[in-house]
């Protein structure tokens, strides 16, 4: 209890000294105070702005989070099954993790319309996470294990559902927490390439007009709402542990 | 030595590399089938001769993309293991320090280029700061619970042995926590170089993030990806490079 205690007074000193540097003008105009940003943040005439960009740039990290999951996942799965197919796929992967996002966009927006750039580009970063936490954890299950159901008389295919897949299912979770703040990543960095409406556009506008309290605001929706997600997935993670850990 | 064969070099070239050469030729006939614009979308192969064509463009913006990144790789490393540290000496610092990292590791470091750009200029500082947060926070949570785990045992024998909590820290559990930070370097290594690259497209003063913005508003389209495709070997070496380091270290020190 005293170690949150004190956590809490971190986080609240972090603040106090934001609104600070804010009202003294330390850091300049480009430091607006904390109360200035929530105040924008909470005005009644710019909430639609800010819940069409919200909802729009989560769409798309929903969205990329699902490709992303499912290619990672059918792709770990492949490389266990067929061995031989493991060391190019570990190759593939850490390549097309090597992409620069920036790079991602403008072939995705040849490839998908630009609605779907940004989950497209979320979804190569969410795949990459996946897959490596998976493959990791397909190697879980223990050896003894692994012989009992030979010896049982499971294929290959059989031993993966009911034993290697289960028992890669902490690891999975972990993969999935880790990777929704690089979803979110994704889905901004793809907005720059001709989305209609996000949190990514509303970074780059307020950032060419000089409207410093409203990136601000842009900026805090988007930790915010990273924070929301990250801590949820943090539940489930703690959940799958408990129960095929 | 053994005698060089083509037939196992080449199967071991596939086993190794199907998955890219596979997306390499269906980039490429899918370029040359659909007959889709090639200032939109160039061949691999355009690219390639591209980069043997310009090879000084490249190499400008690659040393200076590779500067930044290196010196930020490294303040970022320092100044997370120096807070890990003052974590270690002092449990108020831990508390203090712990939950801001947590926060701040699932925050979206790209949405905060803009902000720190206006803080500090649209400049190289900014591309800088950029990758030193961005391989910060590896570094102090994988430095915090190294030196928290140093062999059972160890700690007694060193108290008992009389030493002070300095030596403690300099010969127990820095050494203890070594591992861990070579496996934050490799997950930093790779992270900085595509982090400095956004942050260049954004501020477009030099480097190969600037080198892709430029060239791709002039529909210099081959030249933008051969930057791409130099960043991602580049970010792809850096991954295996210190990968390599991260296990010599773990044989050496755990």
């Amino acid at each position: 209890m005293k170690s949150s205690a004190l956590g809490a007074l971190g986080i609240a000193i972090f603040l106090a000294l934001w609104e600070v540097v804010g009202r003294t003008g330390l850091a300049g105009i480009s430091w607006p105070p904390l109360s200035d940003v929530l105040e924008t943040l909470t005005d009644a005439s710019r909430l639609p702005l800010f819940q069409r960009a919200l909802s729009a740039t989560l769409a798309s990290t929903a969205l990329g989070y699902a490709w992303g999951t499912t290619a990672g996942l059918a792709l770990a799965a492949l490389a266990h099954l067929l061995p031989p197919l493991r060391r190019g796929s570990d190759r593939l992967a850490a390549v097309l993790n090597s992409v620069p996002s920036i790079a991602l966009g403008p072939i995705f927006l040849v490839l998908v319309s630009r609605e779907s750039t940004p989950a497209a580009v979320s979804s190569i970063h969410v795949f990459f996470i996946v897959f490596v936490s998976v493959s990791a954890g397909l190697q879980r299950a223990t050896p003894a294990h692994r012989d009992l159901f030979s010896v049982l008389g499971a294929d290959r295919f059989r031993r993966f559902g009911r034993l290697e897949l289960p028992a890669a299912l902490p690891a999975l979770v972990s993969g999935l927490r880790l990777a929704w703040p690089a979803a979110l990543i994704g889905a901004i960095i793809g907005e720059w390439f001709g989305a209609p409406r996000g949190i990514g556009i509303l970074i780059i506008n307020a950032m060419q007009n000089f409207q410093i309290v409203l990136l601000w605001c842009a900026v805090l929706l988007a930790v915010g709402s990273s924070l929301f997600f990250y801590g949820l997935l943090t539940l489930l993670e703690r959940a799958a542990y408990r129960r095929f850990g | 030595m053994r005698p060089f064969l083509l037939r196992p070099f080449l199967l071991r070239i596939i086993e190794d590399y199907w998955g890219i050469l596979l997306l390499l030729i269906a980039w490429e006939s899918w370029v040359v089938l659909s007959r889709v614009n090639v200032i939109v979308m160039p061949t691999p192969t355009a690219v390639l001769g591209d980069l043997a064509a310009h090879p000084g463009v490249y190499l400008d913006n690659v040393g200076s993309t590779l500067l930044v990144s290196l010196f930020g790789l490294v303040v970022g490393m320092a100044v997370g293991t120096g807070l890990a540290v003052a974590a270690w000496f002092s449990p108020l610092a831990a508390g203090l320090l712990n939950p801001l990292t947590v926060l701040f590791s699932s925050v979206p470091v790209v949405a905060l280029i803009p902000v720190i750009a206006r803080l500090l200029g649209y400049d190289t500082s900014t591309v800088l700061a950029i990758v030193v947060i961005i391989t910060f926070f590896p570094s102090f949570v994988f430095a915090s619970s190294g030196l928290r785990q140093p062999p059972p045992g160890s700690e007694d024998l060193f108290r008992v042995l009389g030493a002070s909590r300095l030596d403690l820290l300099r010969r127990l559990a820095l050494p203890a926590a070594l591992p861990n930070l070579a496996i934050a370097f490799k997950l930093a290594a790779a992270h900085a170089i595509l982090a400095a690259m956004v942050a260049e497209f954004l501020m477009g003063t030099s480097g190969l993030g600037y080198l892709f913005a430029k060239t791709k508003a002039d529909f210099q389209t081959e030249q933008a990806f051969g930057a791409s495709a130099v960043a991602t070997i580049i970010s792809a070496s850096a991954f295996l490079a210190a990968g390599w380091v991260e296990k010599r270290v773990r044989e050496r020190y755990s």
